[in-house]
């Protein structure tokens, strides 16, 4: 019997287009499997389907079975023993403010017998490891701890099926091993069928036992050897040849020992004959920053050094919490540091673009998202529309930005961004959570920025993005920049970044 | 450094501490009487010191003892009675009695900031609400993802405004009016898209699912606890009649007057000290099998 089975399922959202036509699909009991599928192929909505609480209101064709039993006939319970959730954001789906009451939450509602509810949950948080955790508040957990949260919550009501949408997309890249493989060990331990929708599938690949390609609203099985990248994996991302043509690994082919001064004239002959002007001068210095948030706290920065020159694009790389954020909010000058000090040749001319693209957009339409700086910026409409055309969102131009996908919206924020022309721009995650076709429109834009003469200042875990935008690489540690080197020697030298 | 965190309420049911805190702190504010305001101080300050640590109790007294002072040389200038006459300024009389009873005053809502803190530090907030009546299943559940949003609208709120102050070269900042007008717009909009999910993975957790809903409470009430609470409400009773006695006897103008005799404080004063006693007996027995 298989876990899950589609046969011939078409659907569409109301006066909408078919998202779905005619789709089969069969996960066999046991299986973890992959659905795969560009961002908007109709992922989500496939695996809501199998999921009736949740299911989007539209008009459905089709059989959809878990277990042999038609999804829509199961009752509350039988749905909860049979099938189980967990969706993509850590922020959003966590409901309850301590750890042991978002566990129980699924078994209140389902009206659990008290004994055996404890019995569930303690079995549960034994499996994930969670006593440590298990009194604390939500709010305090990281990332990682809320998305194994949001999965170990859904296991306590012991789904056989566990559909998870795009799970890892907001992890950074040890939380995401983390989750996968404790992912695996329910699949092969406790015997749950998986099945994950992702756009990154290359993590999940080693545990994946099946795959299914979602496109123009077909599924066909894909063969796991197929969607690995290719091997030679120092490829950056394509982006546009015009402003990029000579930028790569070879910029990095000379000796890693070098003084300042050289490095700095290697990462300007990086940039190529198309890179932009260059200044002699750094634009960014950062002089032994000593900063923590609270008066006895750790200190989150230590000794910080950091010469940023004029037209670089540099890329910053380093765990979670080792501080990469809070650089850049000290370059920006918003946060005040306790020693040392930060010299900004554009403090005047700056700009942030914040993990999340909400934190930036603030208006009705996307229109009126790129007008908002218009007067700043000295730009009109005739160049807004210009945006808009290269941003393909012509046709969205009076949607909500809400509305937008997150790569759209990730993009729409760093244009609104680039249209007041910044001096320096600084980035924090430009493509978490993007698929790779958005991240190499990110990368292009910040390409072209760069020639246009923009400082740039990254913070990130996609070493892909790093090989492809950045002049040199600081690698972050305990506080402080523990290594700067040229993009080409970084990675050769490293033992731990491909 | 972490936070000294209480040790003696923690091993027992939150019913225990939400009563003694709850009765102290009510005693405290209806007994207007200058010996019971001084107890209900002392305990409160010696639970603070013991519970929440020195350093925490004088960041708190840093504005506290302000408070007080203020309270207390306000009172004479809105009640001029008494009868010792210590001073005149300009038309007004300050009497000895009239600053008594303003120190009295500006004590007792120290005291009572005190006790509250105390019961916080105590009383987590997943502890009083497990303390909610079956019936009222849904207000916990309520108030804890009410609890859970504050947080993580401020943590949003200082990440929209490190961004707008980051971008310069968007020009200069709109007045402050604008501001807020614009973070609290972007605040609501991203809550609202935040709730869309948060309701689907509430509904995909068989909420609504039409069954009555449990409870899963994280400590039980045993029968030590039960004999606490007793115990605790008896000393409650005895430290009201006992107030109850000395108030009534008392009066400030136009003389101080009428106290009464000491054994009438007797439990109240045990009733107030109480908290921060077993917080040292539970240290000690710590400490002890530590050793």
């Amino acid at each position: 019997m298989s876990a899950l089975e589609l046969r011939g399922v078409t659907f569409s959202y109301p006066g909408g287009a078919d998202v779905l036509r005619d789709a089969s699909l069969e996960v066999p009991e046991g299986a973890f499997a992959l659905l795969v599928g560009a961002t908007g192929s109709g992922k989500s909505t496939l695996l809501r389907l199998a999921k009736p609480e949740i299911a989007p209101a539209g008009e459905l064709s089709g059989s959809v079975r878990a277990f042999g039993e038609d999804v829509r006939s199961l009752g509350p319970l039988a749905s909860a023993r049979a099938v189980g959730y967990v969706f993509q954001s850590p922020d959003a789906q966590v409901v309850c403010d301590t750890v042991w009451h978002e566990m129980a939450f699924g078994l209140e509602n389902l009206g659990v017998p008290e004994p055996e509810m404890r019995r569930r949950v303690a079995e549960t948080c034994s499996f994930f490891g969670m006593g440590p955790w298990f009194r604390a508040r939500t709010a305090e957990l990281s990332g990682g701890q809320r998305q194994l949260l949001a999965l170990a919550s859904t296991l306590a009501m012991r789904p056989r099926l566990l559909l998870l949408d795009e799970p890892t997309s907001m992890l950074d890249p040890l939380a995401e091993k983390d989750f996968l493989a404790m992912l695996f060990r329910v699949n092969r331990e406790l015997g749950v069928t998986v099945l994950v929708a992702t756009h990154a599938s290359e993590t999940m690949l080693d545990y994946a036992t099946c795959a299914f390609e979602l496109a123009e609203g077909r599924v066909r099985e894909a063969p796991l050897e197929g969607l690995r990248p290719e091997p030679s994996c120092a490829t950056p991302y394509q982006i546009c040849p015009r402003v990029f043509g000579t930028f790569g690994p070879e910029s990095g082919a000379k000796s890693a020992k070098k003084t300042r001064r050289d490095l700095m004239q290697g990462g300007r002959a990086a940039g190529g004959p198309s890179g932009g002007p260059r200044g002699e001068k750094d634009l960014l210095v950062v002089d032994d920053l000593w900063f923590r948030y609270a008066r006895d706290g750790r200190w989150v920065l230590r000794e910080l050094d950091l010469e940023l020159a004029a037209g670089e694009v540099r890329a910053v790389v380093g765990a979670n919490g080792c501080g990469k954020s809070t650089l850049l909010a000290a370059a920006a000058g918003v946060v005040r540091p306790q020693r040392g000090r930060v010299r900004n040749a554009a403090a005047t001319s700056q700009a942030l673009l914040p993990q999340s693209p909400k934190a930036l957009l603030s208006r009705e339409t996307v229109r009126d998202e790129l007008m908002e700086w218009s007067r700043a910026g000295g730009y009109g409409a005739r160049e807004v529309e210009a945006s808009l055309a290269e941003l393909g969102l012509e046709d969205a131009a009076d949607r909500h930005p809400y509305d937008l996908s997150g790569g759209q919206q990730q993009l729409l924020a760093l244009e609104k961004l680039l249209l007041v022309r910044p001096r320096l721009l600084l980035l924090d995650e430009p493509t978490k959570g993007l698929d790779r076709s958005a991240r190499e429109r990110v990368a292009a834009r910040v390409a072209r920025a760069r020639a246009e003469g923009a400082t740039v200042l990254l913070a990130t875990h996609d070493m892909a993005f790093v090989r492809a935008v950045a002049d040199r690489v600081s690698l972050m540690f305990d506080g402080g920049i523990a290594v700067t080197e040229l993009t080409g020697d970084f990675f050769k030298n490293s033992w731990l970044y491909r | 450094m972490a936070r000294p965190r209480s040790t003696a309420f923690d091993a027992c049911h939150a019913a225990v501490p939400a009563t003694l805190f709850a009765g102290v702190a009510a005693l405290s504010m209806l007994a207007v009487h200058p010996v019971f305001v001084a107890l209900s101080l002392a305990g409160a300050l010696a639970f603070s010191l013991v519970a929440r640590g020195a350093s925490a109790t004088a960041r708190g007294l840093a504005w506290q003892l302000p408070l007080l002072a203020l309270v207390c040389l306000l009172n004479p200038f809105f009640s001029a009675s008494g009868s010792t006459l210590l001073l005149k300024v300009g038309s007004r009389s300050v009497y000895l009695e009239s600053l008594a009873y303003g120190a009295t005053m500006g004590a007792l809502l120290v005291a009572t900031v005190l006790w509250f803190e105390g019961a916080a530090a105590v009383l987590t907030q997943d502890r009083l609400l497990a303390l909610a009546g079956r019936r009222a299943r849904s207000v916990p559940l309520v108030a804890s993802m009410a609890s859970q949003l504050v947080p993580q609208m401020l943590g949003r709120a200082r990440a929209v405004r490190a961004t707008a102050c980051s971008c310069t070269a968007a020009g200069p900042r709109p007045p402050l009016r604008d501001e807020l007008l614009r973070t609290s717009t972007m605040l609501l909009s991203w809550s609202l898209e935040d709730s869309l999910e948060r309701a689907d993975a509430m509904r995909a957790r068989g909420w609504e699912s039409g069954r009555p809903r449990t409870c899963y409470r994280p400590e039980r009430f045993r029968a030590r606890d039960a004999a606490a609470v007793a115990g605790a409400a008896v000393l409650l009773a005895l430290s009201a009649a006992g107030a109850w006695a000395a108030c009534s006897s008392w009066e400030f103008y136009p003389r101080m007057s009428g106290l009464s005799p000491w054994w009438s404080y007797l439990p109240f004063a045990l009733l107030a000290l109480l908290p921060a006693l077993a917080e040292l007996a539970a240290r000690g027995a710590g400490r002890g099998e530590a050793g």
